[in-house]
C-alpha cells in the first residue's frame, strides 16, 4: 500500500530493492519500513516507525510495531499512539492467528482503540479460499467481542499485499467478498475518529514558565475549555484560582480548547511544584486519591521497588496487590495472583501521595500509569 | 493508524518543547539556520511567550554559505536569542560521512561538556531518512553521544523517557512527526523568517542546507513559499538528493547515527 500510494518514494523502493538483492532474496517490501540492518539479517520488525499516507482529503500515518515477544515494549510504544487499529494475520499454511496476535488484539483494546481493521493476508497461498477467510474471521470475531470491542466497528478485509488484491481496488480473485478494499475501509474508520469535544474541563500542567506579566502555568487542555474569568480547582493540592489570563501559542486568547497547550495567568502565585497537577472544573472534579485499581498489562517483573509515572512525575507504589488473572489470548479471568509477563493483571495499587484520578473511559490522561520496577520497564496500567 | 494535521502537529510539538524545557536543568538546541530548525524557533517562541529560553547552537564548519551566515545574524538579533558558535575544523578534500559524520560531533561534545548541557533539541524529521524514522521523541545518548539503537526507552501516552545511566544526555525531537511539505505550509501560515538559499536563483535552488562541500543547489524556479509548496506537491524527487552524505548506503547512515551523528 506505501509502493501503490507513493508514500514510499522511488528512492526507498530502490534502496530496499538494491539490500534484498545483496542478501540474495527476491524483492522484500518489508525492508522500506524495517531499515535497520538488523531488522533485514533477522527478517524482523525490531523497532516501530511511521510512514504516511495521503489518501482523498486525510493525511494518516502508519505506526508500523514489531509483532514478536521481546519487542513488546516497542510494540506498546508504537501502538500507545494509535488511532485505529489494522491488524494483520496470515492465513498461509501454519502462519495463521497466534497468541501475539491475540495479545496485540488485548493491548489495542486495553489502550483504548475502539475501531479495529483486521487485514486476513496472503490470500494468494489459499488460492482465495472464502471458507478459511470465514473461519480465521470467525475465530478472531469470538474473541474481539470476549475482550470489549464493539462488533459494528470492526471490519474483517481478505488481502494479499504482495499481490496487491484488496488494496486500493477490489480484487476481481474475490467477487465472494462484499465489502470495500482495504484503503476504503481504513479512510472511513480514520475519518470517523474526531477527537472528543465534550467532558468537564481537565488541565495537565506541566509547569510555571516566566512572562513579562509574571508567572504562567502551562498544561494542555485533555477535556472540556477553559475561559477568561473562570475559577479552576488544582488537584492534588486543593485550592480553588481564578484564570485572569489565558495565551495560546503566545496570543492572547478569551477561552482555551481542548487539544490546545495554553499558558494561564491566574489570580495568584502557585510556585514551582505545579508539575503533573490537573485543574479541573470546581462542579465536576476527579477523584483524589492514592488507591487504585489498574489493569496491568505486564512486560517486566515486579520487583522491590516500584514507580508508577504519572503525568510527568514519578510516584513510588507502596503495594501492588493482584486481585485476579486475565488471559489475553482468551479474555478469561482466573484468580491466580501471580503476574506473568506478557499476561495480564487486575490489581491495587497504593500510592506515596495521592493524585486526581479518573476512569481510562473518562479521560484517558488521568487513567493510565506507565510502571517501572527496580529501574525496568514493567508494565502498563489503565483504571478500570 | 492516526492522522495528522498541522494544528496537531504543531500543539504536539509545543508540548515537546516545553516538556524538554520543564524536565531537563540545561537545555540547547541545535541551530543549522535550514528551515527545520528555524521551524523548530518559531515553534519554541509559541511554547514560551514569545521568548527562546534557551542557548542555540550552531556547528560550523567555516565553510557554510555567506547567505546562511548572514541569516544566523539576522535572526538571532530579529529574535533576541543567544548563539554559540563551535567551530569545527574540516579536511580540505573530505566530502560525505568522512567529514561531517566525525568532525561536527567532536565539535559539539565538547561544547555539551564545557555548558554541562543535559539535552539537546535536534530538528530532525522521519521522512527525511530511514533511519531517522525509527527514532523517539526523547532519544537518550550516552558519554559518547552513542545511540543504542537496539534496545530503545518505552516512550507511550506522552511519557517521554528522561533517565539518564550514564553521564550522556537526551536528544530532544519536536519535529520527528512533520514532513517536508508540512515545514512549508507552517513557514507560509506562521510567515516564519527563511534562509534565502531555499529559494531559486537563476534556475536552481537548496532543497536542504548542508554546508558548501556537500551540498548540490536543483533545478528549480520557485521563489516564494507559495511556488515550493507547488513544487513539493508533485515532485517525484528526493529532498536529501543533494546532500552527498545520503547517497552512502543506509548502514553507514544507522552506524553514524548510532555513534552520535546528528
Amino acid at each position: 500500500m506505501l509502493m501503490l500510494t507513493g508514500a514510499a518514494t522511488k528512492v526507498r523502493i530502490k534502496e530496499a530493492e538494491e539490500y534484498s538483492k545483496r542478501l540474495h532474496k527476491d524483492f522484500e517490501p518489508a525492508f522500506i519500513l524495517d531499515s535497520f540492518a538488523e531488522e533485514r539479517l533477522q527478517e524482523m520488525t525490531i523497532d516501530t516507525t511511521r510512514a504516511e499516507i495521503k489518501y482523498k482529503d486525510l493525511a494518516f500515518a502508519f505506526i508500523d510495531v514489531p509483532g514478536h515477544e521481546e519487542l513488546i515494549k516497542n510494540m506498546i510504544s508504537g501502538a500507545s499512539y494509535g488511532e485505529v487499529a489494522l491488524l494483520l494475520v496470515s492465513v498461509k499454511k501454519d502462519e495463521g492467528i497466534k497468541d501475539q496476535t491475540k495479545r496485540h488484539l488485548f493491548i489495542s483494546r486495553m489502550l483504548g482503540i475502539g475501531k479495529l481493521v483486521v487485514a486476513v493476508n496472503k490470500m494468494d497461498t489459499i488460492d482465495y479460499d472464502k471458507k478459511t477467510f470465514d473461519e480465521t474471521s470467525g475465530e478472531l470475531e469470538k474473541f474481539i467481542t470476549k475482550i470489549g470491542f464493539d462488533r459494528s466497528e470492526v471490519s474483517f478485509v481478505p488481502i494479499s499485499a504482495y499481490k496487491g488484491d484488496n488494496l486500493m481496488k477490489k480484487s476481481p480473485k474475490m467477487k465472494w467478498y462484499g465489502g470495500k478494499p482495504l484503503i476504503e475501509v481504513l479512510y472511513e474508520k480514520a475519518k470517523g475518529e474526531e477527537k472528543k469535544q465534550t467532558g468537564s474541563l481537565r488541565i495537565i500542567t506541566q509547569g510555571v514558565i516566566p512572562g513579562n506579566a509574571g508567572e504562567h502555568v502551562v498544561g494542555r487542555i485533555v477535556s472540556g475549555n477553559v475561559k477568561t474569568g473562570e475559577k479552576v480547582s488544582v488537584l492534588p493540592q486543593g485550592m480553588t484560582v481564578k484564570v485572569i489570563g489565558i495565551m495560546v501559542k503566545g496570543k492572547r486568547v478569551k477561552s482555551g480548547k481542548v487539544g490546545e497547550n495554553v499558558a494561564l495567568q491566574l489570580d495568584r502565585n502557585l510556585g514551582y511544584a505545579m508539575r503533573g497537577s490537573v485543574m479541573a472544573d470546581p462542579e465536576h472534579k476527579p477523584k483524589v486519591t492514592d488507591q487504585v485499581r489498574l489493569r496491568i498489562f505486564v512486560t517486566g517483573r515486579f520487583g522491590k521497588r516500584t514507580l508508577a509515572k504519572f503525568n510527568g512525575t514519578e510516584i513510588a507504589c507502596k503495594s501492588v496487590n493482584v486481585i485476579r488473572n486475565i488471559d489475553v489470548t482468551t479474555g478469561e479471568s482466573s484468580a491466580s495472583k501471580k503476574a506473568k509477563i506478557l499476561g495480564a493483571v487486575e490489581a491495587d495499587v497504593k500510592l506515596a501521595k495521592k493524585v486526581p484520578v479518573e476512569n481510562y473511559d473518562v479521560t484517558r490522561e488521568l487513567g493510565r500509569f506507565v510502571l517501572y520496577s527496580d529501574g525496568k520497564f514493567a508494565g502498563i496500567g489503565t483504571v478500570s | 493508524m492516526i492522522a495528522q494535521d498541522l494544528k496537531t502537529l504543531e500543539e504536539r510539538s509545543i508540548y515537546i518543547i516545553r516538556e524538554a524545557k520543564l524536565k531537563f536543568k540545561n537545555i540547547a538546541a541545535l541551530w543549522s539556520m535550514g528551515k527545520d530548525s528555524t521551524t523548530m524557533l518559531a515553534l519554541t517562541r509559541k511554547a514560551f511567550l514569545g521568548k527562546i529560553p534557551f542557548p542555540v547552537i550552531h556547528i560550523d564548519n567555516s565553510i557554510d554559505f555567506p547567505e546562511t551566515y548572514a541569516f544566523r545574524e539576522y535572526l538571532a538579533k530579529k529574535w533576541n536569542f543567544k548563539v554559540i558558535v563551535g567551530h569545527s575544523d574540516i579536511k580540505p578534500d573530505s566530502v560525505g560521512s568522512a567529514c561531517c559524520g566525525q568532525n561536527k560531533p567532536e565539535t559539539l561534545k565538547k561544547i555539551m561538556k564545557e555548558y554541562g548541557f543535559d539535552a539537546l533539541i535536534v530538528s530532525i524529521r522521519r521522512d527525511e531518512h530511514a533511519i531517522r524514522s525509527k527514532e523517539r521523541y526523547f532519544s537518550p545518548r550516552d558519554k559518547k553521544f552513542r545511540w543504542n539503537y537496539r534496545n530503545q526507552p518505552a516512550e507511550l501516552w506522552d511519557d517521554y523517557s528522561s533517565k539518564l545511566d550514564t553521564k550522556g544526555h537526551v536528544r530532544v525531537h519536536p519535529l520527528l512527526d512533520w514532513n517536508e511539505l508540512d515545514i512549508w505550509r507552517y513557514v507560509k501560515q506562521e510567515r516564519i523568517p527563511i534562509n534565502p538559499l531555499y529559494f531559486s536563483r537563476n534556475g536552481f535552488r537548496y532543497r536542504s542546507l548542508g554546508c558548501t562541500h556537500c551540498t548540490v543547489a536543483l533545478k528549480s524556479n520557485a521563489q516564494k513559499v507559495d511556488d515550493i509548496i507547488k513544487e513539493l506537491e508533485i515532485t517525484k524527487q528526493e529532498e536529501r538528493s543533494g546532500r552527498s552524505m545520503d547517497k552512502e548506503r543506509e548502514y553507514v547512515m544507522q552506524r553514524l547515527r548510532a555513534l552520535g551523528y546528528l
